[in-house]
């Protein structure tokens, strides 16, 4: 079971990032081993920022926490 | 005529740092010369950049520049490729072909990733070069060639001389001129200037305008390692222009790899490089704290939040830890998640540990 602290851990080096940017990335919901975020901000309707974090930052999740299984942007 | 991948010397981004500005200038004195240069630089550092430039800055200039990597063919190839072949020397040569030398006659020959050339081709390639003279595979007669020879390699040729990997006397005959290049994470103050160019570069290139950059870009782009160093920024500036529908580059737009990589170990405008160029004012004890909390945070990541185990591997008590915890404004995990491995703080330490 992947906990909420473990996937913030990772979101959080380059949420500050983000945020100077104005946007974040939020975590909205884990189940089980899926992480619901949302993109907010800036960059919300881009889709390329859409598709490269969505790729990138589930890619950073799996190389972290073992477990992880997907990441739902919602 | 021009093609766009064409190599013009406008086209060469000097940048601001020193190591660079003494590259250029020995370029401009040694490219007068017909020595032989060798540059060596990682992969993506421009190797091939200055021996165009070099060719361009010279009396060959109006001659040919031949570039070949030798990584590109295997032992057998790469003695054709160099020093072609007459027709019917083997099975599919079915006419002359002249090699890369020739090709390169009156002008400059590249020879990239010279550190790839094995032992046996490198005793031929120090014949041709000391005699001025190839011959063709196959071939019996020797042909003049008038080339200046530049070498690129990634790896210190004197280390490779040392384990046997390449031969002194070629290593001798090389190393006339050399040319290191620095990475690029070596001189960051670069950076912007290149980041500019790329972008203006890429966006003409698509017909839109430049996109303007945030400052939060700069900050990560400042930050990253560049382990393709040049090359990997050209091409994070082309996938972002070509991806970009908003006209700004945000953090958004990078790749995640140039995030994660930039936040790594945990970011902060804090940390920014200390320049020479541009001082600004720095608060010590906030640079002092942000370290402490990095060093903090990692120890109660890998540790899993175990506080004693974090103690133990940042060689503090435990009971310090929790007060420099607090002090650095980090989160205390909540009382239930705390593993009850540790033993119960010494609270009369606090205060005195500090």
């Amino acid at each position: 079971m992947v906990s909420r602290e473990q996937i913030e851990s990772v979101l959080g080096r380059i949420r500050p990032m983000m945020q100077a940017d104005g946007g974040d990335i939020e975590l909205v919901d884990v189940l089980g081993n899926s992480a619901h975020v949302r993109l907010t901000g800036m960059c919300a309707g881009c889709p390329s920022a859409h598709m490269t974090l969505y790729m990138g930052v589930e890619m950073a999740l799996r190389e972290e926490i073992k477990d992880f299984a997907e990441l739902v942007v919602v | 005529m021009k093609t766009p991948g064409a190599f013009s010397p406008d086209n060469v981004v000097v940048g601001h740092s020193a190591r660079m500005r003494a590259i250029f200038d020995f370029v401009k004195v040694v490219s007068k010369s017909d020595s032989s240069v060798i540059i060596t630089g990682e992969s993506g550092t421009g190797k091939e950049v200055i021996a165009n430039l070099l060719h361009h800055s010279s009396s060959r200039r109006h001659q040919p520049f031949v570039a070949v990597s030798c990584a590109l063919f295997s032992e057998n190839l790469i003695e054709t490729e160099l020093f072609g072949h007459e027709r019917g020397a083997f099975t599919g040569a079915i006419k002359d072909k002249p090699g890369r030398f020739e090709m390169a006659q009156g002008g400059t020959l590249f020879l990239d990733d010279i550190d790839d050339v094995p032992l046996s081709m490198q005793v031929k390639l120090l014949r041709a070069i000391q005699n001025r003279t190839v011959e063709r595979v196959g071939g019996t007669r020797s042909i003049n060639v008038n080339v200046r020879v530049i070498t690129g390699s990634k790896k210190d040729l004197r280390k490779m001389v040392a384990d046997g990997n390449f031969r002194e006397d070629l290593y001798y005959r090389l190393n006339v001129l050399p040319i290191v290049l620095p990475p690029l994470r070596e001189r960051r103050e670069d950076i912007p200037v290149l980041t500019d160019f790329f972008f203006k570069k890429f966006a003409r290139a698509r017909g839109i305008d430049t996109p303007t950059v945030s400052p939060a870009v700069r900050y990560a782009f400042n930050r990253y390692r560049w382990p393709g160093n040049v090359r990997e920024l050209e091409n994070a500036c082309e996938r972002i222009v070509q991806t970009c529908s908003c006209g700004t580059v945000r953090t958004g737009c990078l790749a995640a790899g140039v995030l994660f990589g930039a936040g790594d170990p945990v970011p902060s405008p804090a940390a920014a490089e200390l320049t020479v160029a541009a001082p600004t004012a720095v608060s010590l004890d906030d640079r002092l704290r942000e370290v402490e909390s990095n060093l903090i945070s990692w120890a109660l990541k890998v540790s899993d939040g175990n506080k004693s185990k974090a103690a133990e591997l940042l060689s503090i008590k435990r009971s310090t830890l929790g007060d420099r915890i607090t002090r650095c404004g980090l989160q205390e995990p909540a009382p239930g998640e705390e593993p009850a491995a540790g033993p119960a703080p010494v609270e009369s330490e606090l205060a005195a540990s500090a």
